[in-house]
């Protein structure tokens, strides 16, 4: 694969990919072990977007969190990069549509990304700008990973049998 | 090199790198099916977790008897107009609500206009490090089975902690319902937290009605955009036509 990239290239991109590799892992950890602690919360905060009953976005504010964590574990592991990648990209996908929908419908809500919480504070207003440039980050951090998943210290990488 | 050495070192080379994509390829499906299997087996703890918390929700569930609206609220005054109010005792803008529009409330109630129906909820929990808003909205009940709720609503209100405090104690919550004459029933429930599994119920079921922050009011069931004294009272009269 690498003979078309030059010497240099084929050094310096599993470099790039460990970054960005790590980067989303504690993007997800964080992300997740924030709102791992109060699912009720983190179910009102799906709720908050009105786009399911309450009861399906209660099951998915419960189980959003966990899979969060597991995403961010299989990544800081290096295990199966790609896939990895593509299910955080595909994620990262449903969240900006649902906050550009929030947006779309003026929703006062938090966007409930690194939070529990639906509803906004004392004279907040909604930040969905920045919250999409900031998922959109994240995404290239995913692209990065899709487009060149060889990573170093990665499980992948010594079940591959490649250089350390 | 003889040509058949060659043959022979490509040949070997070949196979190699057969071998190298096979393996690979087999690489490639596990992890995949290692992934999937962590993601799937992740979702599943979470809808377990989430399944177990609601059943301790209702196992431990104590129902006020004053409560009306499904055992939902506590209503203040029996006038023809109905106003919910959503509020978390922790929450600034419902201070500064109570503290604009009490007054006007009280008049309504005493002509006789309205019923206000209270739910206390508790979605500020993470503001306080004790879960004040819980541990308020239970005593709010507490003080309901006592026959007190408007009152000790009141001085909930005017004795409110900031946001990131750590939010009145139990023995505080006591003492100001001994304030608006509560007795010993209203002191154990309080310390006895019987009532919290009841505030988490009611802030599910104003979740469920998509109230997702507070306060939020309701007159007549429409959200009330105006809240200052002169926008509910507006709201009312338009609904007593």
């Amino acid at each position: 694969m690498e003979t078309g990239l030059s010497a240099r290239r084929a050094v310096m991109l599993p470099w790039v990919s460990t970054v960005a590799r790590l980067g989303l892992a504690a993007v997800w950890l964080i992300a997740g072990g924030l709102k791992v602690g109060d699912l009720a919360a983190s179910g009102r905060a799906v709720s908050a977007y009105q786009i399911f009953p309450y009861d399906v976005a209660k099951v998915i504010g419960a189980v959003q969190p966990f899979l969060e964590i597991a995403l961010g574990l299989l990544l800081l592991a290096g295990l199966a990069v790609r896939l990895s990648a593509g299910i955080s990209a595909a994620l990262l996908l449903i969240f900006i549509a649902g906050i550009i929908s929030a947006w779309s419908r003026g929703l006062q809500i938090d966007c409930g990304c690194f939070s529990s919480g639906g509803e906004l504070g004392a004279g907040a207003s909604p930040t969905y700008g920045w919250d999409i440039v900031r998922d959109v980050g994240f995404l290239v951090l995913a692209g990065i990973l899709l487009w060149w998943p060889r990573t170093r210290y990665s499980v992948d990488g010594i079940l591959m049998g490649d250089v350390q | 090199m003889s040509k058949a050495t060659k043959d022979r070192a490509q040949a070997k080379r070949i196979v190699e790198q057969q071998r190298a994509a096979e393996r690979r390829r087999q690489v490639t499906i596990w992890t995949s099916v290692a992934v999937v299997a962590v993601l799937v087996i992740a979702g599943l703890v979470g809808w377990g977790i989430a399944a177990g918390q609601e059943d301790n929700k209702t196992a431990n569930l104590v129902t006020p008897s004053v409560a009306v609206d499904d055992g939902t609220a506590f209503a203040v005054g029996t006038g023809p107009v109905k106003i919910d109010v959503y509020e978390d005792f922790m929450c600034p803008i419902c201070g500064q609500f109570e503290s604009s529009v009490a007054g006007t409330i009280d008049q309504l109630v005493a002509a006789n206009k309205v019923t206000v129906q209270y739910h206390p909820i508790a979605i500020l929990d993470d503001a306080s490090s004790t879960a004040y808003s819980t541990r308020s909205a239970a005593a709010s009940a507490a003080a309901a089975v006592g026959g007190k709720f408007a009152e000790y609503h009141k001085v909930l209100f005017a004795n409110q902690p900031a946001e990131g405090s750590a939010g009145l104690d139990d023995a505080k919550l006591v003492e100001l319902g001994k304030s608006v004459g509560l007795g010993d029933d209203f002191a154990k429930a309080v310390d006895d937290g019987t009532y919290k599994a009841w505030a988490t119920k009611v802030t599910d079921t104003a979740a469920s009605r998509r109230v997702t922050s507070t306060p939020t009011v309701k007159v007549a069931g429409t959200n009330l955009q105006d809240r200052s004294a002169a926008g509910l009272t507006a709201a009312v009269d338009a609904a007593a036509q």
